[in-house]
């Protein structure tokens, strides 16, 4: 049976490099064979807006689009979205906009390993 | 027993709670990833040796590493890259803390 390692994310894509940190993870787990599963809270959410065009840093909702095409899940709290103005709609489209109660959980239920980035 | 891994991401001058680390890892076997800026305790000798005091080993992510312009690294403690810090946060410990 596969092995799943979810990433929770709580910092901002313009933060500081905790996105980086995540999309190099989620690619070299994905490489080894486990599944990844990516949750997005507090500033974590802003990494599914999509037409992010940063001049000076990686475009973290790129990256996140092409892991997304290789199997990783994409899941960002929705009441965070709403409190930063993220609307249904906006998200790239391979993220969901969920929630700790349905997408959270049930990551951290299935997940033999949990990682927090956050600061 | 098991064994816990713990996450850093921040720089010495921005954490000094290492206690937190001794205290939580107890009698486990204890690890440390050091991401970002936290690789900087690599590189202090006094911040490196407190670290070190408190845990079984040190990994350093050589990108963070040689993206700040470090290149010789002491050999008590480990660089590695992002496939081998998933062998560790899957296979060789039973669980991550982020710090």
């Amino acid at each position: 049976m596969t092995r799943t390692l979810t990433i929770h994310i709580r910092s901002g894509t313009m933060m500081n490099m905790d996105p980086n940190v995540m999309i190099k993870l989620a690619q070299a787990a994905t490489d080894k064979g486990y599944k990844v599963n990516v949750f997005g809270y507090g500033e974590g959410v802003m990494a599914i807006k999509e037409g992010q065009d940063p001049r000076r840093f990686p475009n973290v909702g790129k990256a996140m689009d092409e892991l997304a095409k290789q199997g990783v899940t994409f899941v960002v709290c929705e009441t965070c979205c709403t409190a930063r103005g993220i609307r249904r709609g906006e998200e790239i489209k391979t993220a969901k906009i969920g929630s700790l109660t349905n997408d959270l959980s049930r990551f951290v239920a299935e997940s033999d390993r949990m990682v927090t980035l956050a600061r | 027993m098991s064994s816990i891994l713990f996450i850093m991401l921040k720089s010495p001058y921005e954490y000094s709670s290492l206690d937190h680390l001794a205290a939580i890892g107890g009698d486990e076997r204890t690890g440390v990833i050091l991401f970002e800026d936290a690789v900087c305790f690599a590189v202090d000798k006094n911040k490196g040796q407190e670290l070190l005091d408190v845990t079984d080993k040190v990994y350093v992510m050589r990108d963070d590493f040689a993206a700040r312009g470090f290149s010789s690294i002491s050999s008590r403690f480990i660089l590695i890259d992002y496939p081998t810090a998933v062998d560790l946060i899957m296979e060789q410990y039973d669980q991550t803390i982020t710090v």
